[in-house]
């Protein structure tokens, strides 16, 4: 870590996220940490980004701090547009026409496949059970992994959350590998990263399997792979991803007024 | 013109039953939601509730904690940054509630293919995925044939997945405005409520403030739900409380937490229900419940410039009180 600057792991991630995103987009942001990766790009490299909420508020940045949910007042004082889930998700998103959603995971798959559901001892089974922890469920990140032209996983780098495969599919990433999303005809091209609190993996090409592309200053290699639940494979282009700087620091400090991101 | 305003019991009484398909909002986790009908229903002793929800908001955590409900369908089911839905998570982990998952999308596709009577609805999202193979309601069939069965596109020939239509019993749904007569206008995100109300066999509003009918004629353009679908209309400031209503007022972010913390055990739940469910008698006592300082500072938020354009319009607790009772007269 650079003697100068001082940011959180979460912050590295928010920032990677970020940078995923390009000015001029449409662009969909889930609540939370989602929320303030996007929110970061628009103040720092996409001022022309169209970003709206999957409760279709739309032309809005947070007020106040980080919004308790995507139609908090925190998110409703500065809008342009007021409408519905089945404009920005149907409309917006199944339509085809969203660029880049970015949704949040429990659990990741090799195939870039995301449970927010629940966490169940063992396998399922063929008798559905309920779990023995319930999660969120899929929300809006199921329609957003269906319709956007490709969107980021945010998620936190730790071996419970990186599976080789995970125990419900809450919303698709690239299903069995290779081309076995095309058989559902989705309109969405599936995601392009996964964003981590060590690192960044991508889709390797042909076989669509999540391979490490970059490590952050703070770690390596081998603390990833170690936190990862399937055998990693490593980019031959993987390298350092740069470390944020100062002025994406203070442009990420100023979308997350509460500092929800600076806990170590 | 007819007023439809009645008290929030009499329209419990009147509107709900054990086992009915309940639905409301169809509002976010921490916005728009008749959170207070929930409420209602348990001083009543509903059971046994087919709750169809959005979103989870408070009022099903709290519908869930209590145990009165037996089966629910939502998209969503946390309460997003306040965390996890303790009560319903409680319910759903120890088996006492089924819960079938969908997506922000899917449920709202499902009121809407209820609203237009559509045998079924095409999906090209949930196909694939557990949301498609699992099924809480069939939990024998794997991968599940009854929730989101495969349909064969008649213009292609590829293969797509069939949402099953929504037709609840009952919507109790939170609008910010209503005139009398039940013409609503929403402040914030609709989320699904337009689908919803028109979905539902019966309607009734909760409405945060009643306009004088003019406000309804000065803004048409942005009555999303019309009179002429709705049954009722019940008056009740801070209806979504602690939730917010964008224009109105702010979450009560120390109540979310507090609310939910007490809904993860079941004597948590005991004293949540004696104090915020049985304890208040009418309007008044719910604002003591509140705090009336709280209360105040909860109007005062940076989203209520946007109620501006509405306030001359808006009825005075004793301008409604009298319009209640003609309607009881009559």
């Amino acid at each position: 870590m650079s003697a100068a600057l001082d940011y959180s792991r979460q912050e590295m991630m928010a920032i990677a996220t970020g940078r995923e995103i390009r000015d001029g987009e449409l662009a969909i942001f889930g609540v939370g940490l989602s929320m303030l990766a996007g929110f970061f790009a628009q103040a720092n490299h996409a001022p022309n980004l169209r970003s709206m909420t999957e409760g279709g508020v739309y032309g809005a940045a947070p007020v106040g701090g980080l919004p308790w949910g995507i139609e908090c007042n925190r998110i409703s004082s500065n809008a342009t547009s007021f409408t519905s889930a089945l404009d920005a998700l149907g409309f917006l998103v199944a339509s085809g026409r969203c660029d880049v959603g970015v949704i949040g995971a429990a659990q990741v798959d090799k195939y870039g496949n995301v449970n927010t559901t629940g966490i169940w001892d063992g396998e399922i089974g063929p008798h559905y059970r309920p779990p023995k922890t319930r999660l969120p469920g899929a929300g809006g990140a199921n329609d957003i992994a269906c319709g956007a032209k490709r969107y980021i996983i945010m998620v936190t780098h730790e071996p419970k959350r990186f599976a080789e495969k995970v125990t419900y599919v809450s919303s698709p990433g690239y299903l069995d590998g290779g081309d076995s999303r095309a058989r559902h005809h989705f309109v969405g091209g599936g995601p392009s990263a996964i964003i981590t609190t060590l690192g960044i993996l991508r889709p390797e090409p042909g076989t669509n399997e999540f391979v490490l592309d970059g490590w952050f200053a703070f770690s390596g290699i081998e603390e990833i792979k170690a936190n990862t639940g399937w055998n990693l494979k490593v980019s031959p282009d993987a390298r350092l991803i740069p470390e944020p700087t100062a002025e994406e620091l203070a442009n990420l400090r100023k979308v997350d007024q509460t500092g929800a991101l600076r806990k170590k | 013109m007819t007023s439809k305003l009645i008290s929030l019991s009499e329209a419990a009484r009147r509107f709900a039953w054990d086992g009915m398909q309940y639905a409301s909002g169809a509002a976010l986790p921490v916005g728009s939601d008749a959170v207070i009908f929930g409420r209602e229903l348990l001083r009543q002793k509903r059971k046994d509730l087919h709750a169809i929800f959005h979103c989870n908001s408070q009022q099903l955590n709290l519908l869930a904690a209590a145990g009165a409900v037996t089966k629910a369908e939502c998209g969503f089911s946390a309460l997003e940054v306040f965390g996890f839905a303790n009560g319903l998570r409680r319910a759903v982990e120890s088996g006492q509630l089924a819960l079938e998952d969908y997506s922000n999308l899917s449920m709202a596709l499902r009121f809407l293919g209820g609203a237009l009577n559509w045998p079924f609805v095409p999906a090209t999202v949930n196909i694939g995925s557990d949301l498609q193979h699992r099924s809480a309601f069939a939990p024998d069939e794997y991968p599940a044939r009854s929730k989101i069965p495969a349909v064969v596109d008649p213009f292609t020939g590829r293969e797509y997945g069939a949402l099953k239509p929504l037709r609840p019993d009952l919507a109790a749904i939170h609008v910010t405005l209503a005139d009398p007569a039940g013409n609503a206008i929403i402040l914030g995100t609709e989320w699904s409520r337009t689908e919803l109300s028109r979905a539902a066999k019966k309607v009734v509003l909760i409405a945060d403030s009643i306009v004088d009918p003019g406000c309804i004629r000065q803004f048409p353009n942005l009555v999303r739900i019309p009179d002429i679908i709705v049954e009722a209309v019940v008056h009740w400031p801070f209806a979504a409380w602690p939730q917010g209503s964008p224009g109105m007022y702010d979450i009560d972010e120390s109540h979310m937490s507090f609310m939910n913390k007490a809904l993860a055990t079941e004597e948590g739940t005991a004293a949540y229900l004696r104090d915020f469910v049985e304890g208040f008698d009418d309007h008044d006592s719910f604002l003591d419940l509140i705090g009336r300082d709280k209360a105040k500072a909860l109007s005062q938020g940076s989203s209520s410039f946007l109620l501006d354009p509405y306030r001359r319009w808006i009825l005075t607790p004793e301008d409604v009180a009298g319009l209640a009772a003609s309607e009881l007269a009559a």
